[in-house]
């Protein structure tokens, strides 16, 4: 009993790492149309400029603003000098897909030239040990349950009370329509891979500081979670991301109780292919 | 350079070129993105391993697995085609008709990363991450030399013998009627589907064709390296292959060869004269040669997406036009329009009630209506009145949401496009959708149903098998093509006409389907009036011949001209039905549409 409430802290933990992951990745598909998987390795990107600033002496917390910004910038450059011109030029999205593949490689391994593909930690201390209920978490992992909750307040708010979020889903929806309708697509598109690439930095960080040690690959596994988070909720919806997180954090940690941990990510793989095979526009999705 | 580096060398390019080459007949010729394959040549590994192999407790047991049969050769290389053919099965529910491309890709490519994972901790069935050794090579057997350069030769002649025989194999598919239907699903698999191609079929196919070959190559590398571990297979390295298949040329199979040798094998070559020095961080050049790979594929995909060798174009001779334009349609269903009871002409489509729905808006609102055999029969209506939607459900591109189809007498609101354009219910499409990269007789050809030369193993017989079927195909195209003006362009790429000849292509495309009942979308869209004339002398001459055709259509004047009896829709609903000259009486149709 105690190892299931246990493992539901953890659960609580990744989902929360995959909730900021999974919401960057189905907004930046639903207004730009790139199903980008070079954001797994963009995530560890973020993960190692947080471990260059702290190795410089700082805090984790100021690499994780730093790897925020880097983040940011690196995926308005890869739109700005890949993914939008190929799509100008009317590239099939499976071809976009192999685009993306291709920069994963270029990224993830860009990382490990540099990193030496050893694994690393960030030198931090786990703050205090806060114990209710039978939960046991350390003040890093409320910390970052906290910025999760805080992120999802702020996606919602975004969506709903902006201008911008407006314009997104607007865009989302139907792009030359927003473009007739007086939304500067471009300007749009550009906000989103900012505002997306920064959520993939902070879900790189809070990935690696959940992981404790990393390297330049940690998150190629990863990037299943995500995939499962997303279409479980159908690809495009925030909300269904939230959701899609919630379910895949606490199903892989709780199953880790019942089966081997290192087949855990078997659940969040079957629930994957169960929703491309029945309901590919997933739970919160309209049927297709 | 001594013999044992050369040999090493063939081997690897020979097994490479042969990956290449199931990848390219998946990818480059059927259009299926299979971002799992290298979990096929994996299989395919494994099972020449654990089929050769004697029994786990051997070598002191040092390693698990399942098997250990002690097999003699080729059981082991014949199995690895087959686990690799086999495993491809599981996955077919990915390809079908539902699920975007680029969905089942990542679907493909997440089982590679979780199947490499399972197996490297796992070690009962497969010994985990260290892997299978001693591996037996083919023959081994005591007293019996594997490593005598004898031997070593006759491996290498005998893989590239097995790539030449997998070479001639996926050609002898890809030149058939049957290549011609997978390069027009990889153009567009609705209008494919629409054509009476059956996609999940000729996907499953290519994953079983594709994995066959993946299985085999990855049997007869075991074999001469003699050790296999999932390092040898992550995710990473089925991207490498679609490097080799992008640079080479997608879908020319020479290229996939050439890409393989360049790619794969090109790149061990060229860091074996990487200078290794201790300053170096350890996992620096290999660190950068995967950057290198993503560089190639992002810049060969924007400088030269074709690849080295592209796709080469199929000419094909057309035959002298000897009945000079042959009248009336090449080869018209039935004569005379069949009567029935009170001498109106039969019910050969109806719709009762049809609903569609997207997220709550009525696009098609309980329509019900029915076409009479031999008619050209109109369908009219403002923007947005649901006419092309209707259209769809008709022909089994979108699902009704509710409400029924009949055709023919049966009901067929369940069956899928591809069988209703079987029998004979074959529509176009509003937008553009010639197959570009098919020549425009091929576009014709691709239609042609009941050739024996459009199944995998009508193409595996060969040309001979098929040639009958084939040469009748091209006269009956040519004469189309004939009739319709286009004879000079037959052997054009369609994707290379203008928008009119484009049009034309579709409607000829359409008839050579042979149907007895045409859908048409907007067929004149964009088509200069004079040829829009003959387009509709074209189609009441087929009508009078048996045809039954319903067409979407703007043009009133095109109406006026030629359609009767026409239905006028309106915001989901049919507002009223009769000839133009009752139509133009009615006061609700005049507001709907006629003068607004």
């Amino acid at each position: 009993m105690s190892l299931f409430v246990a493992s539901l802290g953890f659960g609580l933990v990744t989902a929360a790492v995959l909730a900021i992951a999974s919401v960057g990745f189905t907004l930046q598909f639903a207004v730009t149309d790139v199903l980008n998987l070079a954001y797994a390795a963009i995530m560890i990107f973020g993960a190692f400029i947080a471990y260059a600033v702290n190795q410089a002496g700082q805090s984790v917390w100021l690499g994780l603003v730093v790897a925020v910004a880097a983040c940011a910038l690196i995926s308005v450059l890869l739109n700005v000098g890949v993914y939008a011109p190929f799509q100008r030029r009317g590239t099939a999205p499976i071809t976009m897909v192999i685009v993306s593949l291709g920069m994963t490689l270029i990224i993830e391994f860009g990382v490990q030239a540099v990193s030496g593909g050893t694994a690393v930690s960030y030198t931090m201390g786990n703050g205090p040990t806060l114990q209710a209920g039978g939960l046991n978490l350390t003040g890093v992992q409320v910390v970052i349950m906290v910025l999760a909750v805080l992120v999802m307040a702020a996606v919602h708010g975004l969506l709903r009370y902006t201008k911008l979020g407006k314009a997104m889903r607007a865009t989302a929806a139907n792009r030359s329509l927003a473009r007739n309708c007086g939304i500067r697509a471009s300007r749009v598109i550009t906000a989103t891979w900012a505002i997306t690439g920064a959520l993939c930095g902070l879900a790189g960080v809070v990935f690696a500081i959940d992981a404790g040690s990393f390297d330049a690959t940690s998150t190629d596994i990863f990037l299943i979670l995500i995939l499962a988070a997303v279409f479980l909720g159908g690809p495009g919806q925030a909300y269904g991301a939230m959701l899609g997180a919630l379910v895949i954090g606490l199903a892989t940690e709780v199953s880790a109780v019942f089966i081997p941990a290192d087949y855990k990510y078997v659940v969040a793989f079957v629930v994957l292919l169960v929703m491309l095979g029945v309901r590919p526009t997933g739970l919160l999705g309209a049927p297709a | 350079m001594n013999s044992y580096y050369t040999l090493n060398l063939i081997i690897y390019a020979a097994v490479d070129a042969m990956a290449c080459l199931g990848l390219s007949q998946q990818f480059g010729v059927a259009g299926v993105t299979n971002f799992g394959f290298i979990i096929f040549q994996a299989a395919g590994g494994y099972a020449a391993a654990i089929l050769a192999l004697p029994g786990d407790h051997a070598n002191g047991g040092f390693q698990s697995y399942i098997g250990g049969w002690n097999l003699p050769f080729p059981l082991p290389w014949i199995g690895a085609a087959v686990v690799g053919g086999v495993l491809a099965l599981p996955f077919t529910f990915l390809v079908g008709r539902r699920l975007r491309g680029d969905f089942a890709a990542v679907g493909l490519l997440v089982t590679a990363v979780l199947l490499n994972l399972l197996v490297t901790n796992y070690r009962p069935v497969l010994n985990g991450d260290a892997g299978l050794s001693l591996i037996p090579a083919p023959f081994a057997a005591p007293g019996f030399s594997t490593t005598s350069s004898g031997y070593q030769w006759a491996f290498a002649a005998g893989a590239v013998v097995l790539t030449g025989a997998v070479l001639w194999l996926v050609r002898r598919i890809t030149f058939a009627p049957y290549g011609r239907s997978l390069r027009a699903m990889r153009e567009n698999d609705t209008v494919a589907d629409s054509l009476g191609k059956n996609l999940l079929s000729l996907r499953t196919a290519m994953l079983v064709t594709g994995g066959a070959i993946a299985g085999l190559s990855g049997g007869i590398l075991v074999s001469y390296i003699s050790t296999w571990s999932p390092a040898a297979w992550g995710y990473a390295e089925t991207v490498v292959l679609f490097a080799a298949v992008i640079i080479g040329g997608a879908g020319n199979h020479l290229g996939a060869v050439l890409g393989a040798i360049l790619v794969p094998v090109g790149f061990e070559e060229i860091t074996r004269f990487i200078p290794t020095s201790n300053n170096l961080p350890p996992n620096l050049v290999p660190s950068l040669e995967w950057v290198a790979i993503g560089l190639l594929i992002v810049i060969f995909l924007w400088v030269r997406p074709q690849g080295i060798l592209p796709e080469r174009k199929r000419f094909i001779r057309l035959p002298p036009s000897a009945d000079g334009g042959a009248r009336g349609p090449a080869r018209s269903p039935g004569t005379a329009a069949v009567t029935a009871g009170h001498g109106q002409p039969a019910v050969v489509l109806e719709a009762r009630d049809v609903v569609r729905e997207f997220g709550g808006v009525r696009a098609v609102d309980g329509v019900s209506f029915s076409v009479r055999k031999g008619t050209l029969t109109g369908l009219i209506g403002p923007n947005g009145a649901g006419k092309s939607t209707l259209l769809a459900m008709l022909a089994g591109t979108l699902a009704t949401t509710s409400g029924h189809v009949i055709y023919e007498g049966r009901d067929i609101t369940g069956q899928p496009a591809f069988r209703r354009a079987r029998g004979g219910l074959v529509r176009t499409f509003q937008l553009a959708s010639e197959f570009k990269r098919l020549t425009v007789m091929e576009n014709l050809l691709a239609a042609v149903t009941g050739n024996r030369g459009d199944s995998l193993r009508g193409a595996v017989l060969g040309r001979r098998y098929w040639r009958a079927d084939e040469e009748a195909a091209i006269r009956r195209a040519a004469a189309l093509l004939e009739r319709f003006g286009l004879a000079e362009l037959g052997n054009a790429y369609a994707g290379e006409l203008s928008g009119g000849q484009r049009r034309l292509v579709e409607i000829m495309r359409a008839l050579m389907a042979e149907p007895s009942m045409l859908l048409l979308d907007e067929p004149m869209a964009g088509v200069h009036p004079n040829l829009a004339r003959r387009i509709g002398a074209e189609l009441v001459a087929l009508c009078a011949g048996g045809m039954t055709i319903l067409m979407v259509e703007h043009e009133l004047a095109i109406m006026d001209e030629f359609c009767d009896p026409v239905v006028v829709m309106a915001e989901g609903r049919v507002l009223a039905e009769g000839t133009m000259a009752q139509l133009r009486g009615r006061s609700e149709v005049v507001e709907a549409y006629l003068v607004g």
